[in-house]
């Protein structure tokens, strides 16, 4: 087990490289004056010209991704072309804010779809099951920025229980959780549902509600269990997805995240800035990912074996 | 296998919990809860004092006057850090720091400084401090090139001192006035960079707020210097709290529900919202900003003066207050901001006239019409092309349209690689800052004049107009120069949005400046 | 052969059959067969030059009439003829973009399935990276980078779309690989190309045609929050994200400016979710009752 998490650790090396250069080259391609973006209308040539020197921006492509890889190798994000100030630090400064807001986007979805997921698949084709997958499905139906702006209108504008936007306070939290977490919940009601309808129609379980084992008890002891397996690993997909969908979120919500720093840096072409974010973004998503399957191999102890 | 999957998992969950937690601990006491008593009652304090929440539409860049150069930051270190002049109500500028200046020579210029001005540490300004802020200011790529025509400064005792000259130049006072041209405290800062430290990291002026805390994104918060110098601009509140709230809408309802007592950015969607309200105010003021539609005379037909002008007659610039400004917002013929240094009332006016346009479009033998590409970055330009975009249909003129970031954008135009653009500019206190880049024919492209206009006799006018210390010479020199540039028809310009600031109806003391450099100093309730 | 395509009609009849019984299935696609209508028909319903894109900023911002039936935009424009147009531009942009995905994903997920070792480490790796980016950042970062135009659009969602399909159908190759009817045709000498197209691919749609239905729903979802951070369609092109992205100032005011945009992706989104869905489990015969 040890072994298989340090060598899914060292995997990260080469997704690392692999996304910066992606990211890298995808960034230069697109025309952009850097210079007169962080400067204004109104900075003169000179002024242009010597940020550009400064910022090393008059080098080949390549140098500046060699010299990006250099930094990088020792651990080293880089310096924001527009505050000058370390890219890790103006990252790190902020993910707290969009890993809390994905968190408990995520718990919302989960309390919420799990039960659901559950009731339509013990209820296939009634009612009950029709009704609750539209709910779902709504809200991955719905985009989550139209969304956020209905909910600020409604509770903040009119019944005035909530903020609009900015990050203090737990109250400050429930619109933007509210607003990310119903974009999941779709897959994940889906998920709970297709694989408990699977497990219902294992033997163990007709042996056990053959064995007189109520229903009820059935549903949550046994199958249950298994059926969670598909849904741990939609879960850790969907952490990507949430961390993707903080972006619109806290342009929404004026959340101080990645997201928000991120599209400002993609709008100045501030490469150093947006690779920091998409790299640390695709770290947090590997190891997320990482910990979905060892949530996996806990779960299921067939999988488990096979680690060893 | 269970240590580690234990160590991970409690790992990734205690942080976020850990920063759940932290989140929510924080919210502070005194701040808006919301509610439409808050609103009504306004000017809630905090640990006694009165603090002033101020929704803005965008995050600082530094703290640093030497490594910012835009709005949002200089409302920050305007107010932490002095600078040797000030700018009035009035457009004169008068000694902030500096008691007096006197032109020796056109090239030497001899400053005294006001006796008893403390730094926040307590320790006293001299004409060290200057000469070290002003000579390490050249070196900033980002405001160097306010001090430029600055040889170098020569300390005459504590509170005196010699700027000299490397050119005669009649930017240097209105430069000094910049939020770049702070002066810092030579020991502090020495001390900052000695501890590996930046400038950033702990701000500390003269000013008549001291810094107290940043949160990237969020808000910064300045809190009142008991002991500034000056006291006609001593702070009357104390504290200072600014939100970054960039949604539009957002930004508004913070202010309705009592989370603001000062909107800088009022959206045009929300301002008559404002003015409809009775426990708010809506303070209107004319600003220096003029949107402006430019083509590119690098390239047929806009080479041809008639087509230009076919442009200023086809355009309907009523619709386009009304479209993209929602009427918040005045026509505008002139070149500069009304309310600018620099701004005369002289040019030649193009009423909006159909006919017109069709005569001089038959004339330049475009009567069939063409097809260009226009560029433009931002949804409210996006907004106002799409009506121009309308309007030129009329007369079988084809414009695409193409919608960049502002970084493309500023590329693309400054290669020249566009037919036409839409563009806006926001004159600050120098008029030669304003003139210089638009329209001499060194600055096409990159540096600032997108239309590619060159104009000889317009270059010298603004050469002459740099340096001529006559001011009624100069004055003659920018008038020639507005005649020159709307008989030619450079631009079709468009509007000119209304300065407008949404505050709690009890707030007073609110100074908008047309520059958008606010004193925010005398706001209290 | 003629014996196995028999059988295959025979399992669409009865996937189809079963497709029918879903009544939320059918609601769904009856919702999208009237938007395809729509988009097919729309310049019969309203005019592009005078109805769609003509200005009439006297008559901006006004409520639904019953000339416009949803109202006016901030240019004066019909709501319901941009919306009608925008439908044109939503479902090309959903198809074409997950084509993209489609070809270049499953291409790709088809040879690292099928040859296994090198090449598919090759293969996923790469698509590893490109998963290790959630899919709008991707998105966003393409389209800034190469200019926000609808082709740009749909490149970049189909290609953020990209590895999620080859996963799906590296997955499905190589359950399907092994078996007899592969093994048969191999014995009789089809080359790898033949064998891959001919033979797995058709006996791995399921999976495939599923992710396909759930893909333009998200791919409709991108365009729309492209478009809301001002990386769309350009005007004065009607597109529903557009719409809604511009309509949001005035959300207040003119609610019918959003509303209706906004209406128009839940119910299309929602439609293509309940088909997506209908689909799994009448594809899926384990789940058969």
């Amino acid at each position: 087990m040890h072994k298989y998490v340090i060598k899914r650790l060292i995997m990260l090396i080469p997704v690392v490289i692999g996304v910066s250069f992606l990211v890298f080259f995808i960034m230069s391609l697109a025309p952009g004056d850097t210079a007169r973006t962080i400067l204004g209308e109104d900075a003169p040539m000179e002024a242009i010209e010597a940020l550009n020197e400064e910022l090393g921006l008059n080098d080949p492509l390549l140098i500046r991704y060699g010299r990006y890889m250099w930094d990088l190798a020792h651990g080293d994000l880089g310096t924001s072309y527009k505050s000058g100030r370390s890219v890790f630090s103006e990252v790190m400064s902020r993910f707290p804010d969009t890993l809390k807001l994905a968190f408990w986007g995520m718990i919302f979805a989960v309390v919420l779809s799990i039960p659901i997921g559950i009731i339509s698949a013990t209820k296939q084709y009634s009612l009950m099951d029709s009704v609750s997958m539209v709910l779902a499905l709504l809200g991955v139906a719905t985009p989550n920025f139209w969304l956020g702006l209905m909910l600020i209108i409604g509770f903040s504008l009119h019944l005035r229980w909530f903020p609009s936007g900015g990050s203090e306070g737990w109250k400050s939290l429930v619109l933007p959780v509210i607003t990310l977490g119903t974009g999941c919940m779709a897959n994940i009601t889906r998920t709970t549902r297709s694989s408990m309808l699977e497990v219902i129609r294992q033997d163990y379980i007709r042996t056990a509600k053959a064995k007189g084992v109520g229903n009820r008890s059935v549903i949550y002891k046994h199958a249950l269990k298994n059926a969670l397996i598909p849904v741990v690993t939609v879960i850790g997909l969907q952490f990507g997805s949430l961390l993707g969908g903080a972006v619109l979120t806290e342009t929404v919500f004026s959340w101080p995240g990645v997201g928000t720093y991120l599209v400002n840096s993609i709008k100045a072409k501030d490469t150093p800035a947006v690779l920091g974010c998409v790299i640390i973004f695709s770290i947090c998503f590997s190891i997320v990912n990482l910990c979905v399957d060892i949530l996996y191999a806990y779960i299921d102890p067939r999988i488990k074996s096979k680690y060893k | 296998m269970k240590k580690v999957l234990c160590a991970i998992l409690a790992g990734t969950l205690a942080a976020c919990l850990l920063t759940g937690c932290g989140g929510s601990g924080s919210g502070n006491s005194g701040s808006s809860g919301g509610g439409s008593t808050t609103a009504a009652a306004g000017g809630e304090t905090s640990g006694g004092g009165q603090v002033i929440n101020i929704g803005i539409n965008t995050d600082i860049t530094s703290l640093d006057p030497h490594n910012h150069n835009d709005t949002a930051s200089a409302y920050a270190t305007r107010h932490i850090y002095s600078n040797l002049v000030r700018l009035t109500d009035d457009n004169e500028f008068v000694g902030d720091l500096a008691e007096s200046w006197d032109y020796i020579d056109d090239v030497t210029v001899e400053f005294t400084l006001k006796e008893g001005v403390k730094f926040h540490d307590g320790s006293s300004l001299t004409s060290e401090d200057v000469k070290f802020s002003l000579e390490s200011q050249k070196e900033s790529p980002k405001v160097g090139h306010l001090v430029s025509m600055v040889e170098s400064v020569e300390v005459v005792d504590d509170t005196h001192f010699i700027i000299h000259l490397n050119t005669p130049s009649n930017a240097l006072v209105s430069s000094l006035n910049h939020s770049g041209c702070a002066i810092f405290s030579k020991a502090h800062v020495e001390k900052l960079l000695a501890d590996g430290k930046k400038i950033e990291d702990e701000p500390m002026g003269t000013g008549p707020y001291k810094f107290d805390k940043w949160t990237p994104g969020a808000s910064f918060s300045l809190i009142k210097n008991p002991d500034y110098f000056n006291p006609e601009r001593m702070a009357q509140n104390d504290q200072l709290i600014f939100k970054v709230i960039p949604e539009d809408s957002a930004r508004t309802i913070a202010l309705e529900n009592g989370e603001l007592d000062l909107l800088i950015n009022v959206p045009s969607t929300d301002a008559q919202k404002i003015r409809d309200n009775a426990n708010l105010a809506l303070d209107e003021y004319v600003s220096t900003h003029v949107e402006y539609f430019c083509v590119n005379h690098a390239k047929a037909p806009f080479d041809d003066v008639r087509v230009r002008q076919a442009m200023n007659y086809a355009i309907n610039k009523d619709d386009i207050v009304i479209a993209s400004m929602n009427g918040e917002a005045s026509t505008f013929d002139n070149y500069i901001g009304a309310a600018a240094i620099g701004y005369y009332d002289v040019v030649t006016k193009y009423e909006y006239s159909p006919e017109k346009a069709k005569e001089l479009l038959a004339e330049a033998g475009v009567a069939d019409g063409f097809t260009f590409t226009c560029y433009v970055a931002g949804n409210t330009r996006a907004t106002t092309a799409t009506v121009i975009q309308a309007n030129l249909a009329e007369f079988g003129i084809t414009m695409n349209i193409e919608q960049m970031e502002a970084s493309t954008f500023y590329e693309k135009t400054g290669n020249g690689e566009h037919d036409a653009c839409l563009a806006g500019w926001v004159a600050n206190a120098e008029p030669d800052n304003t003139y210089r880049p638009l329209f001499v024919s060194a600055d096409t492209g990159a540096g600032g004049n997108r239309s590619y206009y060159k104009n000889a006799e317009v270059d010298k006018l603004v050469d002459d107009a740099s340096v001529n210390r006559d001011k009624a010479a100069v004055q003659k020199d920018y008038e020639t120069i507005l005649k020159i540039l709307s008989d030619e028809a450079v631009w079709t310009p468009l509007y000119s949005p209304t300065g407008m600031m949404g505050r709690n109806a009890k707030l007073q003391g609110v100074k908008p400046s047309p520059i958008q450099m606010h004193d925010f100093y005398s706001i209290h309730y | 052969m003629e014996n196995k395509r028999a059988k295959k009609r025979s399992m669409a009849v009865e996937v189809w059959q079963r497709l029918v019984k879903n009544k939320m299935a059918m609601l769904g696609l009856a919702i999208l067969v009237l938007l395809a209508l729509c988009a097919i028909f729309a310049d019969v319903i309203a005019d592009y030059e005078t109805k769609v894109v003509a200005q009439n900023i006297a008559n901006r911002l006004k409520g639904p009439s019953a000339e416009h039936w949803f109202g006016t935009d901030e240019f004066g424009r019909d709501i319901f003829a941009r919306m009608v147009h925008g439908s044109r531009v939503s479902l090309v942009v959903g198809l074409i973009s997950v084509s993209v995905s489609l070809v270049a994903g499953g291409t790709l997920g088809a040879f690292a399935g099928f040859y296994g070792g090198g090449v598919d480490n090759v293969i996923m790796r790469v698509m590893d990276i490109f998963l290790a980016v959630p899919s709008i950042l991707l998105a966003i970062t393409i389209v800034a980078a190469l200019g926000p135009n609808l082709v740009n659009v749909m490149l970049a969602i189909g290609i953020s779309g990209t590895p999620g399909f080859a996963r799906i159908v590296r997955a499905a190759v190589m359950s399907v690989k092994d078996q007899e009817f592969v093994e048969a045709s191999r014995a009789i000498g089809a080359s790898n190309a033949t064998i891959i197209f001919r033979e797995i691919i058709p006996n791995c749609l399921a999976p495939i045609i599923v992710q396909s239905t759930l893909s333009v729903a998200s791919a409709i979802l991108s365009t729309a929050s492209l478009s809301f951070i001002g990386l769309g369609v350009q005007p004065p092109d009607p597109e529903w994200g557009a719409m809604l992205s511009s309509g949001r100032n005035f959300l207040r005011d003119a609610v019918h400016l959003t509303l209706f945009p906004g209406l128009a992706i839940v119910v299309t989104i929602l439609a293509l979710n309940l088909l997506g869905d209908g689909l799994r489990d009448a594809l899926d015969p384990r789940l058969k009752q």
